[in-house]
C-alpha cells in the first residue's frame, strides 16, 4: 500500500507540474496534452515491469524535486567539459539550450543549429518532431514530451559534409533536487555526413539531478552519421537517456555509448531500419563501480530487407555496482536477407557486483542470419599467468587485460581526439 | 515440391487422434471446494492431502493467469472443465487378463503393447510403464520385479495410500503450490500421476516410463509426478503423451518434481506429442506444465531431455536447482512447431552450490504460421563459486510466416562464475541442400538429413527407444518444409 502511495505522489507531482507550467512551454500543446495523458496512464514503471526489472526508477525519483531551470554557469566553469579542441559546441544546461556559452557562430555551410523552442514554427521541424519516440508505451518519452523546456534542434542539409564534430554537452548544476527533460531533434538530410557527440556532465552540483533526456535522430537516404555518447556525471547524476534513430535507405549510422560514471544510468536506444541496404553499428562500454546502477536497453528494428546491423556491448563491473544489458533484435516479416549480430561481454571483478543480461531475438522472416552471444566471467587466470611469467606484477597484468578488453569498443571511435580522451578517462579509472 | 510434401504432412492425420470408447467415471463440470472434496474422497485420501488441496485451491483463487509468455490463446474457462475422469471399471488389477480389452487395444494402437512387454520381460532393454489415462493411472507394469530391488514405482494415488511418509516429505518440496498459477491449480485438483522412489545405492535396472493419455472429452488432465533418487542411485525416466483430436482446446497442467540426493542421478526424457490442433489452428492441447528438479545434495545430477512436437500452446520450463556442491544440471531440447502451434519453452538453472555446472542446448524449429520461443534463466547466486554454464539456442525457420524468438535471462552475482550464451537463427542453408542434392540425395531426404544433424546433439541424449520415435516424429513434422 505504501509503495502505491509513493508512486502516486511522484506521478501526481509530475502531472501537477505540467498543469501549472504548460502555458509557458514551447511548441504544440496538443502533442504535450496527449503525452501527459499517456504518462498518467503508464505511470512510473515498477520493479514488476519487464522493462524496468533491474533498475528501481521509483527509488531514483524519491524525494522532493524542483523543476526550475536556470542557466548560470559561465564558460570558464564548463571549460573542462569541452574535451575537443575543434568542435561546434552546444551547451545544454539543466535541460535548456544555453546560447551564451555555446560556440555556434561561424557555422560551416549546410548546418543550422538553434534552440528547440525557437524551431517550433520551422516546417521541417514540424514534420519530424515527436514522430519517432514511442510516447504511447514509454512513460519517460511521454514525460519528456510533456515537460520539456528546451534542447537543441540541428539540421544538416542535403549533401553537406560537416568535418567539424558537433559536441552537445549536457551539464547539470543544481543546488536543489531537480528533474530536467532536455529534448533534441537532429535531422540529417540525404547524402550528408556528420559526427555528433553527446556528453553528460555534472558541474558544481550540490543536489541530485534526474535527467530525462530524449534525442530523436533522423538519418535520410545515403547519409553517414557517427554518433557518440559519453556519460560521465557524478554521484548526484541520475540519467535516463532515450535515443531514437530512424534510418532511411542506404544510410550508415554508428553509435558508441561510453558510460564512465553516474549514480544511475539508463539508456534506451532504439534504431529503426526503415529502408533497404542500411548499415547500423551499435557499440557500448560500461565501467561501473561503487554502488552504480547501469542499464542499457537497445532495440534494433529491422523493417526492410537487405540490411546489416552489428552490436557489441562490453562491461567491467566492480564493487557493489550492477549492470544490465537488454538488447533486442527484431526482424519483421518483410526484412528478408537481414544480417543482425549482437554480442555482450562482461567481466565481474567483485563478489558484490551483479550482471544481468538478456540478449533477445524476435524473428519473423526466414531468410536471415541472426545471432547473439553473451559471456560473463573473470579475468582469465591463464592470461594473467602468461603476463606474470614475463615479469609483470599482478596489478599491472590485470590492468593490461582490462585495457585490452575495453579497447575492442574504444577502437571503434573514429574521432582521434575523442578516442584519446576516452582512453585517458579509462586509464584514470584503472589506476 | 516442398509444398506438396508440406501439404501431405499438414493434411496427414494425427496418428493418435482416436477416441477409445470406455466407460468413464466423470465428475460434474466446474471447479469449487465441493469438486476437490469429491476428487479427494474418490481417491480415498487422508485428511492432510485434502487440506493441502484446499490450501492450494484457496491460494489459486487469489491468482491471475500469467501473461508474460510469448503466446496468445483463448483463456480456458476453468468452470467448463471436468476435473475428474476415470476409466471404469476401476478395480485393482493383478493380471493383464483382467484389463478391459478396449483399453488394451488402445495401448496397442499407441504402440505400447503390454502383452509384448510381458513376453519380452527377459530381454535387457525393457521398460516398466505406468499408464495414466485421463489423469488416472490404469496400469503399472513390472511392479513386482522392481519391488525386489526396493524400488517403488506406482501411481501417485497408490503412493499416497501406501507410502504417505515419502509423499508427505517430498511432495511440494520442489514446486510449492504457491509457485505459479497452474502449479496451484494442479495442487488443488490433481487426480493421479506417477510416483517413483529409488532407494540408496540402487541403480534402476530398467527405464521407467509413464504414458499419459487424454481420452474423455471436456476434461482437463492434471497429473503429478514425483521422483526421488536417494543417495548413490540412478534412474532413467521416460514420459510420453497423446490425446484424441477434438475441436475444443483441452487443458493439461501437470507438475513434475524430482529430488536427487547425494551422488544420485536422474535422467528425465519426454516426447511430448499431444494433439497440436488441425491445420487451421483449431483445437489442440494447452500444455502448461511446471517441471523442476532439485540437486539437493553434493555430486547429484539431473538431466532433462525433451522433444516437443505436439500441443497447440506449450508453456514449459523444466528447471534445475543446483543446491548441492558439484551438482550438475542439463537441459536438452528440440521444439518443433508447425501450422498455428505456439511454444514458449526453455529452462531455468539456479546455481546455489559451489562448483555447480549446467549445460543448455535448445534447438527450435518453426514452420507454417507457428511461433517458437526459447525463454531461459541462468542465475548464479552470490557464493556459488566456480559455477559454470554454457547455453546454446539455435532456431531454424521454415517459411516466412513463422517466428523464432530467443529470450534468455542471465543474472550473475558471483565473480568466479563463467557463463556463456550463444544463439543463432537461420534457415537451412542453400549450400547444404545443394551439397546433398549434388550427391543424388533428393530434396526431402536432404532436409531430413540436415534437420536430424541439426538436432543430433539433443537426440543423442535420448534413450534408444525414444530416440527412434523422436526421429520419426521429426521427419513427419518437417519433411519438405523448405525448398
Amino acid at each position: 500500500m505504501e509503495t502505491i502511495l509513493k508512486e502516486n505522489s511522484i506521478k501526481a507531482k509530475l502531472i501537477a507540474e505540467y498543469e501549472s507550467s504548460k502555458k509557458s512551454l514551447f511548441g504544440s500543446l496538443l502533442i504535450r496534452d496527449n503525452a501527459i495523458e499517456n504518462f498518467s496512464r503508464l505511470g512510473i514503471p515498477q520493479r514488476k515491469s519487464e522493462e524496468y526489472k533491474y533498475v528501481n526508477m521509483e527509488l531514483a525519483l524519491k524525494g522532493d524535486y524542483s523543476f526550475e531551470t536556470n542557466a548560470s554557469l559561465t564558460s570558464k566553469q564548463i571549460d573542462h567539459t569541452q574535451f575537443l579542441k575543434n568542435a561546434i559546441v552546444v551547451v545544454i544546461e539543466n535541460g535548456v539550450f544555453s546560447k551564451d556559452v555555446s560556440k555556434i557562430s561561424n557555422l560551416p555551410q549546410g548546418i543550422k543549429i538553434s534552440s528547440i523552442s525557437d524551431a517550433s514554427s520551422d516546417k521541417i521541424f514540424e514534420t519530424h518532431f515527436s514522430k519517432y519516440a514511442d510516447v504511447v508505451n514509454d512513460p519517460f518519452a511521454a514525460l519528456n514530451t510533456a515537460l520539456s523546456k528546451g534542447g537543441v534542434y540541428i539540421h544538416v542539409s542535403n549533401g553537406a559534409i560537416i568535418e567539424t564534430p558537433i559536441h552537445i554537452i549536457h551539464v547539470s548544476s543544481a543546488n536543489k533536487n531537480l528533474i530536467i527533460n532536455p529534448r533534441n531533434l537532429v535531422v540529417i538530410e540525404s547524402a550528408s555526413q556528420v559526427k555528433i557527440i553527446e556528453s553528460f556532465e555534472t558541474v558544481d552540483a550540490k543536489s541530485k539531478v534526474f535527467n530525462n533526456a530524449l534525442t530523436e535522430i533522423v538519418v535520410e537516404e545515403n547519409a553517414i552519421v557517427d554518433h557518440y555518447k559519453i556519460q560521465n556525471e557524478n554521484d548526484l547524476g541520475y540519467l535516463l537517456s532515450t535515443t531514437v534513430i530512424t534510418q532511411k535507405k542506404q544510410s550508415v549510422f554508428s553509435t558508441n555509448t561510453i558510460i564512465l560514471s553516474g549514480s544511475l544510468v539508463r539508456n534506451n536506444l532504439t534504431i529503426v531500419l526503415d529502408g533497404e541496404f542500411i548499415e547500423s553499428h551499435l557499440n557500448g562500454l560500461y565501467l561501473t563501480n561503487g554502488s552504480q546502477v547501469v542499464d542499457n536497453h537497445t532495440l534494433v528494428d529491422h523493417r526492410k530487407p537487405n540490411c546489416n546491423s552489428n552490436e557489441l556491448y562490453k562491461g567491467i563491473i566492480e564493487d557493489k555496482s550492477a549492470a544490465t544489458f537488454n538488447g533486442k533484435i527484431f526482424v519483421r516479416k518483410d526484412a528478408q536477407k537481414t544480417n543482425a549480430f549482437q554480442s555482450n561481454k562482461n567481466i565481474l571483478l567483485s563478489d558484490d557486483g551483479t550482471i544481468n543480461t538478456k540478449p533477445q531475438l524476435e524473428i519473423y522472416a526466414d531468410d536471415v542470419k541472426c545471432s547473439h552471444g553473451t559471456s560473463t566471467g573473470k579475468l582469465d587466470p591463464d592470461k594473467i599467468f602468461y603476463l606474470r611469467a614475463r615479469g609483470l606484477s599482478e596489478t599491472s597484468a590485470k590492468k593490461l587485460l582490462m585495457h585490452a578488453f575495453a579497447s575492442e569498443v574504444v577502437d571503434t571511435i573514429k574521432i582521434e581526439e575523442l578516442r584519446e580522451y576516452v582512453e585517458g578517462e579509462i586509464a584514470k579509472r584503472f589506476e | 515440391m516442398a509444398n506438396e510434401i508440406l501439404e501431405e504432412q499438414i493434411s496427414g492425420e494425427y496418428k493418435y487422434g482416436f477416441v477409445t470408447d470406455i466407460d468413464a467415471d466423470n465428475a460434474p463440470k466446474g471447479l469449487n471446494e465441493e469438486i476437490i472434496r469429491f476428487i479427494s474422497s474418490k481417491k480415498n485420501e487422508p485428511e492432510w492431502m485434502l487440506d493441502y488441496r484446499l490450501k492450494a485451491f484457496r491460494y489459486w483463487l487469489t491468482l491471475d493467469e500469467p501473461h508474460w509468455a510469448h503466446v496468445s490463446y483463448q483463456k480456458p474457462d476453468f468452470q467448463e472443465i471436468i476435473y475428474y475422469s476415470a476409466p471404469k471399471p476401476k478395480v485393482q488389477l493383478n493380471s493383464l487378463d483382467e484389463v478391459d480389452p478396449e483399453l488394451l487395444k488402445t495401448f496397442e494402437k499407441l504402440g505400447i503393447s503390454i502383452e509384448e512387454q510381458k513376453r519380452l520381460s527377459g530381454v535387457e532393454s525393457r521398460i516398466a510403464v505406468d499408464i495414466v489415462m485421463d489423469s488416472v493411472s490404469v496400469k503399472t507394469t513390472f511392479k513386482e520385479t522392481l519391488s525386489e530391488k526396493g524400488i517403488i514405482f506406482c501411481s501417485f494415488g497408490e503412493a499416497v495410500q501406501e507410502h504417505p511418509e515419502l509423499v508427505k516429505k517430498y511432495m511440494s518440496s520442489v514446486v510449492p503450490y504457491t509457485d505459479n498459477f497452474y502449479a496451484a491449480l494442479n495442487s488443488a485438483v490433481f487426480t493421479d500421476g506417477s510416483f517413483c522412489y529409488i532407494p540408496k545405492g540402487v541403480r534402476c535396472p530398467m527405464e521407467l516410463s509413464t504414458y499419459f493419455r487424454i481420452n474423455a472429452s471436456g476434461t482437463g488432465q492434471f497429473e503429478r509426478t514425483l521422483i526421488i533418487a536417494d543417495e548413490d542411485s540412478y534412474v532413467s525416466y521416460l514420459e510420453g503423451c497423446t490425446a484424441p483430436m477434438r475441436d475444443e482446446n483441452q487443458l493439461h497442467a501437470a507438475v513434475v518434481e524430482i529430488v536427487a540426493h547425494k551422488n544420485a542421478e536422474v535422467k528425465y526424457s519426454t516426447v511430448q506429442n499431444w494433439y497440436p490442433g488441425d491445420k487451421d489452428g483449431k483445437g489442440g492441447i494447452f500444455n502448461f506444465v511446471t517441471k523442476r528438479g532439485i540437486c539437493l545434495e553434493d555430486n547429484s545430477k539431473i538431466s532433462w531431455t525433451q522433444v516437443e512436437t505436439g500441443s497447440a500452446v506449450t508453456w514449459k520450463y523444466p528447471s534445475v536447482i543446483l543446491k548441492g556442491d558439484n551438482s550438475i544440471g542439463e537441459f536438452y531440447s528440440v521444439a518443433v512447431t508447425n501450422n498455428y502451434q505456439q511454444a514458449d519453452t526453455g529452462t531455468k538453472m539456479m546455481h546455489l552450490g559451489k562448483n555447480t555446472r549446467s549445460t543448455i542446448i535448445s534447438k527450435g524449429i518453426s514452420a507454417g504460421f507457428s511461433n517458437n520461443s526459447y525463454r531461459g534463466l541462468v542465475r548464479i547466486a552470490k557464493g556459488a563459486s566456480n559455477a559454470r554454464n554454457f547455453s546454446q539456442c539455435d532456431s531454424l525457420l521454415m517459411g516466412d510466416k513463422c517466428g523464432a524468438h530467443t529470450f534468455p535471462y542471465i543474472e550473475i552475482k558471483d565473480k568466479s562464475a563463467v557463463v556463456e550464451h550463444e544463439a543463432t537463427t537461420s534457415k537451412i542453408g542453400e549450400d547444404q541442400l545443394f551439397y546433398c542434392k549434388q550427391r543424388g540425395i533428393d530434396n526431402e531426404k536432404a532436409i531430413g538429413l540436415i534437420v536430424n544433424g541439426y538436432c543430433k546433439e539433443v537426440l543423442n541424449k535420448l534413450p534408444m527407444e525414444f530416440a527412434v520415435e523422436a526421429q520419426k516424429l521429426l521427419a513427419v513434422s518437417l519433411e519438405g518444409s523448405v525448398g
